[in-house]
Parts: C-alpha cells; sequence; structure tokens
C-alpha cells in the first residue's frame, strides 16, 4: 500500500513531522474549526489529482512542525467553504474554483482571482458613493517592478479600498510540474521566485523526503539552515533599502543595497550563484566549506553586519525618516491573526509566529521569534522587525558557521511499519506538506504522488498569504502613501502568481 | 559613510567598468513579462550605487513614452502580451528592444505551454540579448552601456 489515505476512522499519523490525513465526510469544516480552536493555523488549501477532493492544511501549534490535512469529497463540483471560519482561505479557495472549476458553497461572492477574462464588475468590491472614484495603475508600473494591477477606490487622496489584480505573471508552474519526477520538479518550485530561492524548495524538499520515506539529519540540516538565514539576510537588507526608496531617502537606500549587492556576492562565492538557485537538493546537501572557508564567511557576515548595524543607526537617528513611517498602514493584532497575516508582518503586529520554532528538521534549537518594542503593526514597526531579525539571522548565522560544512543526505525514515503482516519498509503517506519561514513568512509547500510521479504540486508563499493585508493596510492611508505600505511588506509577485 | 564610499571605490575598481566620457543617453522602460523577480532585483542594483548606471548616460524612466530602450524581462506570459505590446506601440521611434535574462531569450523556460505567449522574439523585433539567469548586474550594466555606445555586445 503506498500511503495512508484511509478512511473516516483510520487516520494514520506519520512521524517526523508528515501531515495527518484526515478524510470527511462528515465534518469537513467541523474538524477544520476544531484545528482552529485548538490553535492551529490555516496553512493552504489545495485541490486532490482528479480534482475529485480539496484539502485544507493545518499548521499544528506545537515544537513539531506536523500539518494536519483536512479533505472533503467534491460533489457536483462544490466543495463546502472555510472562509468563513478562517478568512485566510479566501485567495486559496478563488485560486481553486479559477484553476481547478470548483464551487465552494457558502463563499459569496466567490470573485475571481486568477482568471483575467472576467469584467471588472465581477473582481472589484462595488464602491459608490459621492465623490468616489477609481484609480487604475499597472500591470505595468513606473519604476521597476513586477507585473501587477491595483486598483483604488478613492475620496479624494484617501484610500477606501483596494482591489489587487495579480497573477500576470501566471505561468502555471504548479501544473506544468506535476507528472514529472520529484527530483524534475524542484526546478519548477524554484524558478518560482528568486526572493524565496532557498525556502521554497526547502518546504518542498521537505514533503518530497516525507514521500519517499527520507528524513533529514543534523547534518543535513545544518547547510539548509545557513542557506535558508543567508537568503533572509539579502533579503531584509534590500526590504531596508526598499522602504528608504519608499520615502525618496536616497542615503538610507544606497547603503543598504551596496549590503545587499555585497550579500549576492557572498552567495556565489559560496553556492555559486547570487540568488542561491540550484543549492537546495532533495534528500541531501552538496554544499562543501573547509574550516578556513567557514572561518573567512563567518568574518565577511560579521563585516556585513557592522556595515548594516552603523548604517541602521542613522536611520533610528533621522527623526523627520521615522515620522514618514510612523502610523501608517496600520495591521492590527487582530487583523493579522484575522487575515492569516505571516512572516516579519505578523510579528511586527505583536504575533508571535514563526515557523521557525517548529522545524524539527532544520538547526533552529531554542528560537524565539524576536518582536518590536512597539509592535504597531505600521510601517514602522515591519521596518524595525527587518532590522531585529537581521541581527537574530546574523546570530544564527555565526553559529551555525564554528566549522566546515560538509556535504550531507537524509536517511530512512522510521515511520509506521507497512501493512500488517508485511516486512517491507515503513509505509509512505501519497501527499505531504513541507512548512519553511521564508523571508516573507511561512511558505507551505503541498506535494501528491503517485508513487514516482508528482501528481499534485501547490506552493503557498509568504507572498501570498500576505497580499491580502497588504490591500487591507492600504485602506484609510493616503494614495501617495501606497508605495511605502507595500514596500513595507515588499512582497514579490512571482511566487504569488506561479 | 566613509567605509561605505571606500567599498564603492574599490567595488568600481573591481569591476573595471568603462570610464563616463560620452556624451549620448539612452532612456530605458522596463518591463515585466512573467519573470522569477530575479532579472528585476538585479536590475535594480544597476542603478543602484555600485553601478551607477546614470553615469553613462542611462536612466529608467515612467513610461514608455519617455523611453528609447524596451527592456524585457521573462518569458511573456498569456495575460502581459497586450500588456508588452501597448508599452511598445507607445514608444517613439526609433525605438530598440533588450531581452533581458534566459526567460527572455527562450532558454531553459518553465511554465504550462496554455499560459506563455513564447519569449520576446515572438512578439517584438529584439536588439540586445542579455543572457543569464539571471544576469549579473555587471552583466546587464556591460551589455547597456555597449547599446549606449552603439558597439555590438558580445
Amino acid at each position: 500500500m503506498r500511503g495512508p489515505m484511509r478512511g473516516p476512522a483510520g487516520e494514520a499519523v506519520v512521524p517526523d513531522g508528515g501531515p495527518r490525513v484526515v478524510a470527511a465526510p462528515p465534518g469537513y469544516r467541523e474538524w477544520a474549526g476544531s484545528l482552529l480552536a485548538a490553535g492551529h493555523r490555516f496553512a493552504g488549501l489545495s485541490v486532490a489529482p482528479g480534482g475529485d477532493a480539496v484539502r485544507a492544511w493545518f499548521a499544528a501549534p506545537g515544537a513539531g512542525g506536523e500539518v494536519e490535512i483536512v479533505t472533503a469529497p467534491v460533489v457536483d463540483g462544490a466543495a463546502p467553504a472555510l472562509v468563513d471560519l478562517v478568512p485566510a482561505a479566501d485567495w486559496d479557495e478563488r485560486e481553486a474554483h479559477d484553476l481547478h472549476g470548483i464551487r465552494f458553497t457558502g463563499h459569496e461572492p466567490l470573485r475571481p482571482l486568477v482568471d483575467h477574462d472576467a469584467p471588472l464588475a465581477a473582481w472589484t468590491v462595488p464602491v459608490h458613493g459621492e465623490d468616489a472614484y477609481q484609480v487604475a495603475v499597472g500591470p505595468i508600473h513606473a519604476g521597476v517592478i513586477e507585473s501587477g494591477h491595483f486598483r483604488f477606490h478613492l475620496v479624494g487622496d484617501r484610500i477606501l479600498h483596494l482591489d489587487a489584480r495579480l497573477f500576470y505573471k501566471h505561468r502555471g508552474l504548479e501544473r506544468a510540474a506535476e507528472g514529472r519526477s520529484p527530483q524534475e520538479a524542484l526546478a519548477y518550485v524554484a524558478r518560482a521566485c528568486a526572493a524565496c530561492a532557498v525556502a521554497s524548495p526547502v518546504a518542498y524538499a521537505l514533503a518530497v523526503e516525507q514521500l519517499t520515506g527520507l528524513v533529514s539529519t543534523p547534518q543535513l540540516a545544518r547547510p539548509r539552515t545557513v542557506l535558508l538565514e543567508l537568503e533572509r539576510v539579502w533579503n531584509h537588507l534590500n526590504d531596508v533599502a526598499a522602504v528608504c526608496a519608499g520615502v525618496g531617502l536616497a542615503a538610507g537606500n544606497t547603503r543598504f543595497s551596496a549590503l545587499t549587492d555585497r550579500m549576492r556576492r557572498l552567495n556565489a562565492g559560496l553556492a555559486g550563484h547570487r540568488f542561491l538557485f540550484g543549492a537546495v537538493r532533495i534528500g541531501r546537501s552538496d554544499l562543501a566549506l573547509d574550516a578556513g572557508g567557514a572561518r573567512a564567511l563567518r568574518e565577511e557576515l560579521a563585516q556585513v553586519r557592522a556595515a548594516a548595524s552603523a548604517s541602521w543607526r542613522d536611520l533610528v537617528f533621522n527623526p523627520s525618516f521615522a515620522a514618514r513611517l510612523t502610523d501608517v498602514g496600520v495591521v492590527t493584532a487582530d487583523d493579522a491573526r484575522r487575515l492569516g497575516t505571516v512572516g516579519p508582518a505578523a510579528r511586527a503586529a505583536g504575533l508571535a509566529d514563526d515557523v521557525r520554532t517548529r522545524s524539527p528538521h532544520l538547526a533552529y534549537e531554542g528560537f524565539e521569534p524576536v518582536r518590536p518594542d512597539l509592535a504597531g503593526g505600521d510601517v514602522r514597526a515591519r521596518f524595525e522587525q527587518r532590522a531585529l531579525e537581521l541581527w537574530q539571522s546574523f546570530d544564527l548565522l555565526d553559529r551555525l558557521l564554528d566549522g566546515p560544512l560538509v556535504p550531507a543526505e537524509a536517511e530512512p525514515s522510521s515511520g509506521p511499519p507497512g501493512p500488517a503482516g508485511s516486512s517491507g519498509p515503513p509505509a509512505v503517506p501519497a501527499v505531504a506538506v513541507g512548512q519553511v519561514e521564508s523571508p516573507r513568512g511561512a511558505t507551505s509547500c503541498l506535494v501528491e504522488s503517485d508513487g514516482g510521479r508528482v501528481t499534485r504540486l501547490r506552493l503557498r508563499t509568504g507572498s501570498f498569504a500576505n497580499w491580502p493585508s497588504v490591500a487591507f493596510a492600504a485602506a484609510g492611508t493616503l494614495l501617495p502613501d501606497f508605495p511605502l505600505v507595500n514596500k513595507s511588506f515588499e512582497l514579490c509577485y512571482a511566487c504569488a502568481d506561479r | 559613510m566613509f567605509t561605505l564610499l571606500r567599498d564603492l571605490r574599490s567595488l568600481r575598481r573591481s569591476l573595471a567598468l568603462p570610464r563616463p566620457d560620452r556624451g549620448r543617453s539612452l532612456a530605458v522602460r522596463h518591463v515585466d513579462a512573467g519573470s522569477c523577480n530575479g532579472c528585476e532585483h538585479e536590475l535594480t542594483l544597476v542603478s543602484g550605487p555600485a553601478y551607477d548606471l546614470a553615469r553613462f548616460g542611462l536612466g529608467v524612466v515612467a513610461s514608455p513614452r519617455h523611453a528609447d530602450v524596451l527592456l524585457v524581462s521573462g518569458t511573456v506570459t498569456t495575460r502581459m502580451r497586450e500588456p508588452l505590446l501597448t508599452a511598445y506601440a507607445a514608444m517613439p521611434e526609433p525605438r530598440r528592444v533588450a531581452a533581458l535574462g534566459d526567460c527572455a531569450l527562450g532558454v531553459g523556460v518553465l511554465g504550462l505551454p496554455g499560459e506563455l505567449a513564447g519569449p520576446v522574439e515572438d512578439l517584438l523585433p529584439v536588439d540586445l540579448r542579455i543572457p543569464g539567469c539571471p544576469p549579473s548586474p555587471e552583466r546587464i550594466a556591460a551589455a547597456l552601456v555597449a547599446l549606449v555606445d552603439g558597439v555590438p555586445f558580445p
């Protein structure tokens, strides 16, 4: 038997952070509700191969990193909606409708998200009233920015509501990867987004390893964690530069852009690619660095940290700059919880959630998420959050690089035994979810396999999770502040669109 | 600040970019037609402090109506086909098209054929090819400087 896809009574618990697959009916919504009440976080939603079921994924709150998957059958093209229980499922259900034709009973109106053929009235929220008007921006923007369309509903300069229409860059990567071997599909995950060129492949590799009966080792966890934190460092440096650019502070932008470039050079020196493309492998790591190399890398990171810290001090003591960031684009803790905000944006709102606290297969022992003193959820808090996390990542890297990096492999998992009476290898699941804290927040990757081929792939990145929060934060601010609000999240379009 | 300026000076020396002594300029409009964001990240650095393309008379302009060069990254998705062609149609002549990165050149493109309109070349006449996944800022800078100088870029 290939995988524990069992009936309602026969739940299979897969150790090593594997998903627990719970079949329904009845009880899809009831299960989801009880998981949410028990502190689980919505991690994504996917459509089963063949389109006959939908699966909602929930990350358990403990340190074990389990993801529970609740399945509901699709009957007459419809499945029950979860959006009223967990608003974070809004985009997931709309995407599942547009790509797989599934209706979600109770999700009204189910506005188009990926589908661009629908008329304006179908995908925008109606905003009426005296002096209310619309400003359409994009998909091509004025600067060097990814493509996406924003439709602002305004009175004067004040944003009443923002409808974001992304997916201009939808390449169908996941569907194109289906039918391929897990190894071939890795490239599709990696090329979804350069800013998550480590995080997404690690999430994918963790899922595939569960499907193939492998489990990571501390030796494999270390190089992967080094790569993840190097990616976080360049991204956060880039994000700080972006906020400076968002208010036209050239000095801050210049200094942090130069440091971003320096980190990409460092990446290229370590792994042969400025964005670390190709550095993450399934079931193994080929990263090799001798003791001298590790020492040199630590020293260079210490220099980058010193330069970043000096540049940061100049920003913190610049009162006119700080005044531009305060109380702009607020997402409170309650809002963040409701919207399913993840990553630095959620922590800046006061939520302590960080996948690194529940990553037993990565080298994050004893990790505690940091939060700014005033976690007010405004642009300033999100900005300060990047700096706090930078210092933390430099600390982690310093600890992880106290010796050489050597190639490592995953080992066979000691999962549950195979079918009763058989002496074969342990049973492996047919569906698994890997979760990683990317620079933008929780990235989850679901992989379903028929044994040799990927039959379903869905990558739900931190950017995808946070786009609704950007639209929420924009409401009530002034239109000229939108670039600043947007930069304070600094989300990718590429890995949201896929 | 002093360390930063020193770092920048040494970086510029090590890149051996040509001296900014030309009296010509080109206005560039960038269009992301379906990239992974890698080309955008590197292109942003090209106009940043280390490479500082403005020294060579190159600038990114907000509108295609002000542009001499359309710099296109990514393989063109079906959804970006019309916006791309509209941007090109808005440009004054003479105009040039540069394909930035392997995807734009149709090399190693990943995706579902039904969602992709093809490489830039299938839609527009391409004058400059900048290979790489993504091309490094040095490479982008060297290619654009060659374009402003009117010399062939290898």
